[in-house]
């Protein structure tokens, strides 16, 4: 057996006795040798974004501009950074398997083929603005300018940015504790959700950006105003699904615990609200994705700050690449936000994926 | 431990059905004296009301009329002193293996100075290399002996069993009734359990209620004197199966 006498060649899993495997190890024993040809084309699908990525820089120097380009080397700077740091990923996988630690290549095998077509995403998309003006400038302006118009206006986006933040924070943060104070305490007790279910129903069926024009009128402040509709989207969200959740508490669980010798408030804090937990994390996420919309309707139509207001007020200027710069900062704290909420959910939840603390 | 006896007396419970006017009758008069020491097996058909005994014992429900009494206390709510171990393990998903043992003496706010009794418990399983584990990563066997203990975990002179082995296979069902034997042994608390099997009510009590339904009754009341531990093919264990199951109207006719 060639577990017994290791010979030279084996990985570590092979000279592992069966009964001492890891996980990973298994794995490895387990997977089909890779033929030579496998071993090249999964070395050319790593390789693969470095190309691309030379293409697009090649695309962007050697074809001749169709208009004119200011400050053409931001772009180029920019390529060039995205192409090292995918180098310097390569660099660290290629370390980390010499440790014999598989994980971090294979998650950047996952993604290299994403980060290929990236590249060629980009050169393609600079082929039809800029090279060519099928897609016309400026309004649909290529990446060179949206970037230089980043960087020109970056303290006015930046103030913008912490606008939004500030007024997406205060109200779904609002909305979120009143939601979850009210979903509960319904939840748990009928004659509250006798009293409180009627407002939901009547409240409910409204869409967020329909208070904007009555607060327009009615709201002394514009802000007050906003973070109040982003507060109530959010209220709804969250109470109608930590209410659903600590209703359909399983009452086994609830028995159990009695038996155990939880009192009433126990049951709630103890037994009840873990058990709503997921149902109370999808209301938070529902919640934040209205926030999300309802903000942007606001600084778009009153607020007189924050991102939505920059692009509308960028449109007005025609300056349609600040226009699209503040579109991709939109994308981006947006993703930020989901991805921690995500990731909170992710921790606070673990016992349900079932894997170890 | 001090002694407890726990008294039914003319116990009646109905259940009002949904949606018609009709009422069921689960319990009708039942009454016997139980006291600790003794392992009770409640075996019979379904809708006997044997789950409804264990369920007004640990107080879940309150009987229609008659009394339940407990070392001559009315029940009047579950508590600590009796523990429950149902069919399904409901160990709490959210919380550890550790954390659903210590549950009930955090709920007391017992466990600051008592962890060593949680590890001892945790001890007695032998499942050490779980304690961190949540419930879903846990075998059904092991979810049932996480269970067991939890609700022993106060030491209660009371352990009610609802069904405790139902859901498991064979063989870990026989690994089970052993080992909740040998804990009732070391403490000889009163053990009263509900059971489809009636070689398991004979294996493991000391007294087997035999129940009857519509309505729900005990029809008869048999001592098991044999000494622990029990041979499942001896000559008077097949004959206290027979007996069971004649009362139960299984004699002569293949079993279900």
């Amino acid at each position: 057996m060639s577990h017994q006498n290791p010979q030279q060649g084996q990985t570590a899993a092979e000279q592992t006795p069966l009964d001492k495997l890891t996980r990973r190890q298994l794995q490895e024993l387990e997977q089909k040798k890779m033929t030579p040809f496998q071993k090249f084309l999964e070395a050319v699908i790593m390789v693969l974004p470095l190309v691309c990525g030379l293409v697009s820089v090649l695309e962007y120097i050697l074809i001749p501009d169709n208009s004119t380009n200011r400050h053409p080397q931001t772009y180029l700077v920019f390529l060039i950074l995205l192409i090292c740091a995918y180098f310097l990923c390569l660099v660290y996988a290629g370390i980390r398997m010499a440790q014999k630690q598989k994980t971090f290549y294979e998650k950047l095998r996952y993604r290299a083929p994403l980060c290929s077509a990236l590249f060629l995403l980009l050169a393609y998309y600079d082929y039809l603005t800029l090279k060519t003006g099928i897609l016309t400038q400026p309004f649909v302006p290529c990446l060179n300018f949206v970037i230089n118009a980043f960087w020109q206006d970056r303290m006015m986006i930046l103030d913008c940015t912490l606008h939004t933040l500030k007024l997406l924070f205060l109200g779904y943060f609002a909305g979120v504790s009143l939601g979850l104070v009210t979903g509960i305490t319904c939840g748990y007790s009928p004659r509250c959700r006798y009293w409180i279910d009627p407002i939901i129903k009547f409240l409910g069926p409204i869409p967020t950006s329909t208070w904007i024009p009555i607060m327009m009128v009615v709201a002394t402040s514009l802000f007050g105003g906003a973070v109040f509709i982003i507060a109530l989207g959010s209220w709804f969200a969250v109470t109608v699904a930590s209410m659903t959740g600590i209703s359909n508490v399983d009452k086994d669980y609830l028995e159990a615990a009695r038996t155990l010798g939880a009192n009433s408030r126990q049951l709630v804090f103890r037994v009840a609200i873990p058990h709503a937990m997921p149902n109370i994390f999808s209301g938070l996420t529902q919640a934040m994705s209205s926030s999300c919309t309802a903000i942007m309707i606001a600084e778009m139509l009153g607020v007189k700050s924050g991102l939505g207001w920059y692009m509308n007020w960028s449109k007005s200027w025609a300056s349609y690449d600040s226009m699209f710069a503040a579109l991709f900062v939109i994308c981006i704290i947006f993703t930020v936000v989901t991805k921690s909420l995500e990731a909170v959910k992710r921790r606070v939840l673990r016992w349900q994926i079932g894997v170890k603390a | 431990m001090e002694k407890t006896v726990l008294k039914l007396d003319n116990v009646s419970k109905s259940f009002a059905k949904i949606e018609t006017d009709d009422v069921t009758h689960a319990l009708s008069s039942v009454t016997t004296t139980m006291e600790s020491g003794e392992f009770i097996s409640m075996v019979g058909p379904s809708g006997c009301g044997k789950s409804t005994i264990l369920r007004l014992v640990a107080g879940l429900i309150q009987p229609t009329t008659g009394s339940i009494t407990l070392n001559g206390k009315p029940i009047e709510g579950p508590g600590p002193d009796r523990g429950m171990m149902f069919q399904k393990a409901t160990l709490f998903p959210w919380l550890t293996v550790y954390d659903n043992i210590a549950f009930s003496l955090k709920m007391q706010g017992k466990l600051k100075g008592n962890e060593d009794r949680v590890e001892e418990m945790i001890k007695t399983i032998g499942l050490q290399d779980f304690r961190e584990d949540y419930p879903g990563q846990l075998s059904g066997g092991m979810a049932q002996r996480v269970a067991l203990v939890r609700s022993l975990i106060n030491e209660p002179p009371v352990l009610l069993l609802d069904e405790p082995l139902g859901a498991l296979d064979a063989f870990t069902r026989m690994n089970m009734q052993d080992e909740i034997l040998r804990i009732w042994q070391k403490k000889q608390q009163l053990a009263i359990m509900v059971t489809h099997d009636v070689d398991e009510a004979i294996y493991m009590g000391t007294r087997v209620l035999v129940m009857d339904s519509h309505p729900g009754r005990i029809v008869s009341d048999l001592k098991i004197e044999q000494p622990y531990p029990r041979d499942r093919s001896s000559q008077e264990f097949v004959e206290y199966r027979n007996e069971i199951l004649k009362q139960l109207h299984f004699a002569g006719t293949k079993e279900k």
